[in-house]
């Protein structure tokens, strides 16, 4: 019975070409859009997952609630911590500190080759919580020595070719010699901790002198902790354990409500932003939106696939009469239909896979990820006949219901008109397909101007041809001569020294006192830059008032140049000469005040900063002369830079650069809504020609009788036009809102956010309207066109 | 074999009832050869679909083989009909994008016949229609006679005990119909199978066993051969 049903839905397809390429492509596209997505999702949750005991992993995190400032989570920790909840903690099974794993960057060298790969600093208890799979070595051992390093496969190949690594030397920041003591695979795309190699936290304490008492300093907020806990136990049980630590070994704490919490790694990729010290967003809020863009792509597409069927169902109706007549039962009848959506969900799904696998490749270059389909899993397969099934069926549901519902008399004998019955439901449904549609572009539209307007939102200073490289200690050491003849090569304009690149801020410290402060109020959160000499001239920063620090040394060791948003917040009128306490240094000196500038978020207003000067920074600012060729300039400045630093290879970062990164992810959510946006409007439109050529058919004969009556082309075009003119119209209506509702709270999260204004949505109304009418225009002229006498001859 | 007792069909239109069956009582036995005859709107073709179940009396009783049509489920119907019901239509009515054979074939699909006995039996009616050479050509391919002739070898497939035929030779020319019509008889002769035809024509009236005259929805006369 199956083999005649397939009979018949391959001979009708063969015979109606048309419909059957507007159902398979439509359909493919909408299934292709919905696999990509789907398993783009599939990655994101994947995160993680690959460690054996993913379920018992924790980061710790410090929550604060200031009155003054607001609340906010950090995963920066205090070291203590550490041994007071390994020691008094029931329930943790392992704490490891690390030194920012991923972030950090570390200079090894094997003979003349030199990497700067990601790296960490990391208790040896680390290996045990994270057990990525090692190639060589011990990981119950590997980072017990002061100097050892692990390293992945690929550092190893690029450090010692296919010789065996273990037990080599290699030179970290040309400071010391350590031995490779474990070589682990690569870390997959899918861990939120990605670096090339580790070295054990005792050697950063050995190294790095400001260390030497953070194993009891409660304030030193600089590490990153994770723990793993016992099988069995749940974060429930410990948290009321772990919460008030803070304020029992520092009561300092109880001024900003310290608590100690833990989020689980497995969460840590998809929610990164905290609310009252629970996580409830992040990456997850897209992951959702666009797991709804799919099934809103797919849901077109299967409109699309129940409108041309039904539309179709004059042609199908005789045979439906036929089969009731020679026995079929409605159950019958409707497992044909199905089965015939299902093949050509079937035929659509094989196009999809191929539609994907030609995407894939930019997909993933757009997007920064790595996903690929996977061919050799069973589950893949599973699920891929499970997603077929589920909308072989959404789509050929109502098709099948509504076809085997003809009577047969009836049909037979051609009393009803059938097709038209079906017209009310089809017009809701290409509604429903043009709201969603233009639901993303009008998304799409403003997710574009909010970008735009915070890009163009003055920064306080020149990016143009703007550098920085961070600055090793040879560097440092020979940064007067350095500076001297990079000047002297006339590829530099200018150059300084800071403790943040302009694109961060590295420290945040307090103004504790400052006049006109009220009794009892407490100290204002800053940020704290340290800069040497020229720093304002260099980076193009204004200053308002007051002067610049002076070249000599020793005049300004006791002065401070603030930003307008400090002497805004603390409520000077008349700031310079003014005396501070700043980052417990008492009474510095304001000498200046300088234009606002923005390092961290675009979107967020100008932090209160404070600048001081110093000789420590060991971040290079520096800006090439105009009119040099940057990349040439940069050549040539590697080669200094090289001289002076000859263990590192030479690395700098353009500010600019630098900047446009922080909309990264804007810019990828805004190209994806489009490209789906654009998907979305071709699925709905392929749909609507189909539609707008069964009209068209349907009324040839009234067009006939028209034109003789002397309609003109312009006419007939406007009569078959019209209908579907009014039905995108409704969906414009019907649109707006529903984006407005979706993007208000989205654009919210932004401080600094354009409005909505009425002229996005008459631009999407208008957009949707002339992709209409050139869609259904094609097939009403050519009606119009029809020579009337052959139409009313064959009556 | 059936009996139709007091059988009324209407449909409102308006505020109006518009007859088409007025209280026909009608009883058919086994081997008959019935014509239903009668003007345009004269009711006869719905008098046809409620024999064959495709429609239903809004009152009267129907009884057929013993059962109460009335009575009974559309799943139940759908059976009976199945098993005892062939038809065959003026405008043949086969499936355009299925070949001879497989139109031929498809109510025995829908009986659940298995796959061997159904070709053993289509090999069967084909032969015997002297059809076999078109047996994979599609409807649109064949002459109007042929086509007929295809549509009755699928109403009788199935063995049924009664043939219901819809002017069958009404697209036909005359000769066609002559060859439909002998057709019938040797069915009816030599097989058994009971046979109710409408028509227009008084010489195709003529081939059965009994002719039934249809006006304004009752029987106006009923003539035995």
């Amino acid at each position: 019975m199956i083999r005649n049903y397939l009979k018949i839905a391959w001979r009708n397809m063969l015979r109606n070409k048309v419909y059957s390429v507007l159902n398979v492509v439509g359909l493919a596209a909408g299934m292709a859009v919905a696999l990509l997505i789907g398993l783009w999702v599939a990655q994101q949750y994947a995160y993680d997952r690959f460690l054996p005991n993913y379920k018992n992993l924790y980061q710790v995190k410090f929550n604060f609630t200031d009155p003054h400032d607001g609340e906010h989570t950090q995963p920066a920790v205090c070291l203590p911590l550490a041994n007071v909840l390994r020691t008094t903690v029931p329930g943790i099974k392992r704490v490891a500190e690390t030194g920012w794993v991923g972030f950090n960057v570390r200079n090894l060298r094997v003979g003349d080759k030199k990497l700067l790969p990601a790296s960490g600093d990391v208790d040896p208890g680390f290996l045990k919580i994270f057990q990525y799979p090692f190639v060589k070595g011990d990981r119950n051992t590997a980072l017990k020595d002061v100097y050892s390093i692990v390293i992945d496969e690929s550092t190893a190949k690029a450090l010692f070719g296919n010789d065996d690594p273990m037990y080599k030397t290699i030179r970290v920041d040309n400071q010391h010699d350590v031995k490779v003591t474990g070589v682990f695979k690569d870390i997959p795309a899918t861990a939120s901790l990605k670096f090339s190699s580790l070295l054990p936290f005792s050697y950063k304490r050995l190294t790095e002198p400001w260390m030497k008492n953070a194993y009891n300093e409660w304030g030193n907020n600089s590490f990153e902790m994770y723990v793993e806990l016992q099988n069995g136990i749940t974060y429930e049980q410990i948290a009321p354990k772990i919460k008030d630590l803070l304020i029992k070994y520092q009561p300092d704490y109880k001024r900003a409500k310290g608590e100690v919490i833990f989020q689980p790694v497995k969460d840590q990729h998809l929610y990164s932003d905290y609310k009252n010290g629970k996580a409830v967003g992040g990456l997850i809020d897209y992951v959702r939106m666009f797991s709804l863009i799919g099934a809103l792509v797919l849901l077109i597409a299967c409109i699309n696939f129940m409108n041309l069927s039904t539309a179709r169902s004059e042609k199908r109706a005789r045979e439906v009469g036929v089969r009731k007549a020679i026995g079929s039962q409605r159950r019958d009848l409707i497992f044909q239909f199905l089965t015939e959506s299902l093949m050509i969900t079937f035929a659509a799904f094989l196009f999809s896979i191929l539609l994907v696998q030609l995407v894939l490749g930019p997909f993933n270059a757009l997007t920064g990820s790595t996903i690929s389909i996977p061919y050799g899993s069973l589950i893949f397969w599973g699920i891929m006949i499970g997603y077929v099934a589920l909308t072989g069926l959404l789509a050929g549901s109502r098709p099948a219901f509504y076809l085997s519902s003809f009577n047969p008399v009836k049909v037979l004998k051609g009393t009803i008109q059938v097709g038209k019955a079906a017209s009310l439901p089809r017009r809701i449904l290409v509604v429903v397909q043009f709201s969603c549609s233009v639901s993303l572009i009008i998304s799409t539209v403003i997710i574009y101007q909010q970008i735009q307007y915070v890009k163009d939102r003055p920064v306080g200073y020149n990016r143009d041809r703007l550098a920085s490289t961070f600055m090793s200690d040879d560097l440092m050491h020979g940064y007067d001569a350095l500076k001297n003849e990079l000047l002297a090569s006339r590829m530099v304009e200018s150059v300084t020294k800071a403790s943040s690149p302009l694109t961060n801020i590295f420290w945040h410290t307090g103004i504790d006192k400052w006049p006109g402060q009220n009794a009892g109020e407490q100290g204002i959160n800053i940020a704290g830059i340290t800069v040497t000499d020229n720093y304002f001239k260099t980076v193009g920063m204004k200053l308002i008032e007051g002067r610049d620090f002076s070249p000599d040394w020793a005049s300004d060791t006791t002065s401070v140049i603030i930003n307008e948003a400090a002497a805004k917040r603390m409520g000077l009128k008349e700031p310079v000469n003014q005396l501070i306490d700043y980052a417990g240094m008492k009474k510095q000196r304001i000498i200046g005040v300088v234009q606002d500038a923005l390092m961290e978020s675009p979107y967020t207003p100008a932090e209160p900063t404070v600048f001081n000067h110093g000789r420590g920074p060991n971040i290079m600012i520096y800006r090439l002369a105009a009119g040099v060729d940057p990349h040439a300039a940069m050549e040539k400045i590697g080669k200094i830079f090289d001289k002076y630093n000859p263990a590192y290879p030479f690395d700098y970062v353009f500010v600019d650069d630098a900047y446009n990164q922080k909309f990264n992810f804007e810019t990828l959510i805004g190209k994806l809504a489009g490209i789906f946006a654009a998907l979305a409007i071709f699925i709905s439109c392929l749909g609507l020609f189909g539609l707008a050529a069964y009209v068209a058919e349907q009324r040839t004969k009234e067009i006939g009788i028209r034109k003789v009556l002397g309609a003109s082309i312009a006419n007939v075009w406007m009569l078959l036009s019209k209908d579907f003119l009014v039905l995108v119209l409704i969906s414009c209506v019907i649109a707006s809102p529903v984006a407005l509702y979706f993007l208000e709270p989205w654009l919210k999260k932004y401080d600094y956010h354009i409005n909505i204004g009425p002229g996005v949505f008459l631009f999407s109304a208008i957009a949707a309207i002339i992709i209409t009418v050139l869609t259904v225009s094609f097939q009403a002229i050519k009606a119009a066109l029809a020579n009337p006498v052959s139409s009313l001859r064959s009556e | 074999m059936l009996s139709l007792q007091h059988i009324s069909k209407y449909y409102q239109v308006g505020g109006n009832k518009n007859i088409i069956l007025n209280n026909i009582s009608l009883e058919v036995d086994e081997g008959e050869f019935i014509s239903i005859m009668g003007p345009s709107g004269s009711g006869k073709s719905t008098l046809l679909n409620i024999i064959g179940m495709l429609d239903e009396p809004n009152e009267g009783y129907h009884y057929f083989m013993g059962q109460a049509v009335h009575q009974l489920k559309e799943k139940q119907r759908s059976a009976l009909y199945k098993r005892y019901i062939g038809f065959v239509f003026q405008a043949y009515h086969l499936i355009d994008e299925l070949t001879v054979y497989e139109n031929i074939e498809t109510p025995l699909i829908y009986q659940d016949v298995k796959g061997s006995e159904r070709k053993a039996m289509v090999a069967d009616m084909l032969d015997r229609f002297q059809i076999v050479g078109k047996k994979d050509l599609f409807p649109a391919q064949l002459s109007g006679g042929q086509q007929q002739l295809v549509g009755i070898a699928r109403a009788l497939i199935a063995s049924p005990k009664l043939i219901l035929a819809d002017e069958p030779t009404g697209n036909l020319n005359s000769k066609q119909g002559e060859d439909i019509m002998e057709l019938f008889r040797k069915l009816n002769k030599e097989d058994g199978v009971t046979i109710i035809q409408v028509t227009h024509s008084e010489k195709n009236a003529e081939y059965g066993t009994r002719i039934i005259n249809l006006l304004d929805g009752k029987i106006e006369s009923s003539r035995k051969f």
